[in-house]
């Protein structure tokens, strides 16, 4: 039951982007792009964070 | 008798110049820095490691110190538009006023909420229920941006709204208009990215500085990477999204895009020459000592090889018949006023579109009255008034220039800082450390700058093409706006002045906890412009 909830509160949260994907991506495309470009701004940052991580953990050498 | 009193109309605009200058030394850091938490936060979620919640932490309680000074600086210029700018109030408060009013009621009010639960709920939520609120603050901050800028954008181009002969103002036409207005779009994401640049440079620079003291390496080492990749894809993205202004004020604000250029004379496409430095001399009308890059100013501004720019001085003979049709349209609204017939405004509807050219040229009647000028006079009104529809061209060149070199600065140092945090070889670059910490305060300078620009090349409108600047003061006396500037000038610096002691302070004081090295001496000893390392 709980794993059919999330994914119907998935499946709202998909509806609603694309509509807003749809809606905002023609009226205000860079409003748009604001969104997406923030999104993958922050996931990039955060993949560099645990890239250094998986770095440290391979090497012993200290560096930073 | 004359109304405009250019003192009283001058110290109205350094006064709004300087609060607004001294709030935006605030706007950025907290427009980019909510997100740089959220992303630190999103990683301590995903991975469960404790670093990063320090990490969180600690640039939240820096994050603290700017929100609480920068949302005091903000509040005075909601009013100063009430108290020092009451023509422009009434001509334009339906259209300005919207904003302002959801800016107030739905972000800063959304972001001042989840601010407490942020700072207060890190053991009182769930890691994912806190890590929402963190991006409700993120969201938030650049939501009170996002109003303020389409406010703004209302006076750049102003979309959605038509002038009311009856009740002599601007009135709201179109809500979808005002929010999806061009210059508000683009305006909105330059700004926040900005924002992102700013605060990017500040976890950067302040992690440079442990990394240079050999103090909280791990914690440095994490919160150097993220900001170094943040800031370079931010980067790319303002300086992107800055060109996407540069278009639109191409098609929409002639006169600020000549005066960005140094544009005297309309352009030979393609060879004219982009100017990267020279001495503007705005009396006479010419550059002094250029230095040009030729073939690159018209792909740049126009995205083509073959369209011309328009000159400052085309442009002022283009505004020649604008202002003689405006001063029939200011005239015939005038008599409107009086008989209500219906002539009369069908008189004003023919010239509408040139009122606010015809409102220029008032310095120039006799008595300040446009219906005083006499018919054989008004061709000398005319040409008095032609120079005047030009911005302040010295201010407006260096500041965009200034801008644009400083965000190439930042382009090179985050690109270098990303490939060694990612080489994992910064500690060896010592040179590299050292700029990027005294590199913090430049993208503030940056932003700032960019709003002289835009603001400067907006002159002489406060709303482009309908309401001059010098109409749009209030009628105070000249001792009432010293007297005032003063004061803000004393609070402000006041406010400046705490700031930076208590990012000072917690900055050399280093994170609370650091899970990886919780015995780490305390960076506060130290000096931070001694860069000399600390001895084991």
């Amino acid at each position: 039951m709980t794993k059919l909830l999330r994914l119907a509160g998935l499946a709202v949260i998909l509806v609603v982007s694309l509509l807003f994907a749809v809606f905002v991506g023609d009226q205000g495309p860079w409003y748009f792009a604001w969104v997406i470009g923030t999104v993958m701004i922050i996931l990039i940052s955060g993949a560099g964070a645990i890239m250094l991580d998986a770095q440290s953990s391979l090497s012993s050498d200290g560096e930073i | 008798m004359e109304f405009i009193n250019p003192d009283v109309v001058d110290l109205s605009r350094f006064q709004f110049a300087l609060t607004a200058l001294y709030h935006f030394m605030f706007v950025p850091l907290t427009l980019g820095l909510t997100f740089m938490l959220a992303a630190m936060e999103t990683v301590y979620v995903v991975t469960g490691r404790q670093i990063y919640r320090d990490m969180a932490q600690f640039w939240g309680k820096l994050f603290g110190i700017n929100f609480a000074i920068g949302v005091a600086t903000g509040i005075t210029m909601e009013f100063e538009f009430g108290t020092n700018w009451s023509m422009y109030s009434h001509f334009f408060g339906d259209m300005f006023g919207t904003p302002l009013a959801i800016e107030g009621l739905m972000a800063f009010f959304m972001e001042s909420t989840f601010v407490g639960l942020m700072f207060f709920g890190w053991d009182r939520l769930s890691k994912q229920a806190h890590l929402a609120i963190t991006y409700l603050v993120a969201l938030g901050s650049n939501l009170s941006a996002l109003w303020i800028l389409i406010a703004n954008a209302g006076m750049n181009m102003p979309e959605g709204a038509h002038f009311d002969p009856e009740t002599m103002r601007m009135q709201f036409e179109s809500f979808v208009d005002l929010v999806f207005n061009p210059d508000a779009q683009a305006k909105f994401v330059h700004t926040s990215v900005a924002g992102y640049v700013s605060a990017a440079m500040f976890v950067m620079g302040i992690s440079a500085f442990y990394l240079l003291r050999g103090q909280h390496r791990q914690f440095a080492a994490r919160s150097f990477r993220m900001a170094a990749l943040f800031g370079i894809i931010s980067t790319v993205a303002v300086i992107t999204l800055g060109d996407v202004l540069g278009r639109l004020d191409y098609e929409k604000q002639p006169t600020k895009i000549a005066a960005i250029e140094g544009l005297w004379h309309t352009s030979n496409p393609p060879f004219e020459p982009w100017i990267v430095a020279a001495l503007p001399d705005d009396a006479k009308q010419e550059n002094r000592y250029e230095i040009g890059v030729r073939l690159v100013l018209t792909p740049l501004i126009t995205h083509t090889f073959d369209q011309p720019i328009t000159g400052m001085h085309e442009l002022e003979e283009e505004a020649g018949p604008r202002i003689r049709s405006g001063i029939d349209a200011v005239a015939a609204l005038r008599r409107y006023g009086v008989t209500h017939s219906s002539m009369d405004l069908a008189q004003f509807t023919a010239h509408e579109q040139d009122m606010g050219y015809g409102l220029l040229a008032t310095r120039h009647a006799p008595g300040q009255d446009i219906t005083a000028i006499p018919a054989d006079q008004i061709d000398d009104v005319v040409r008095a008034t032609q120079p005047d529809i030009l911005p302040n061209v010295f201010v407006t060149f260096w500041s965009f220039r200034l801008m644009v070199f400083l965000s190439l600065w930042f382009f090179a140092l985050f690109a270098i800082s990303a490939y060694l945090s990612l080489k994992r070889r910064l500690e060896r670059s010592r040179l590299l450390l050292k700029l990027c910490m005294w590199s913090i305060p430049l993208p503030i300078l940056a932003t700032e700058f960019g709003w002289i620009t835009a603001e400067a090349g907006r002159q002489p409108w406060t709303v482009f093409g309908w309401l001059p600047t010098f109409l749009s003061a209030s009628s105070h006396g000249v001792s009432y706006m010293v007297f005032s500037l003063i004061g803000f000038v004393l609070l402000y610096s006041v406010f400046i002045a705490a700031e930076l002691y208590l990012m000072f302070k917690f900055a050399r004081l280093g994170p609370e906890h650091d899970s990886m090295e919780p015995h780490a001496p305390a960076a506060s000893r130290a000096s931070a412009f001694d860069m000399r390392p600390m001895a084991s």
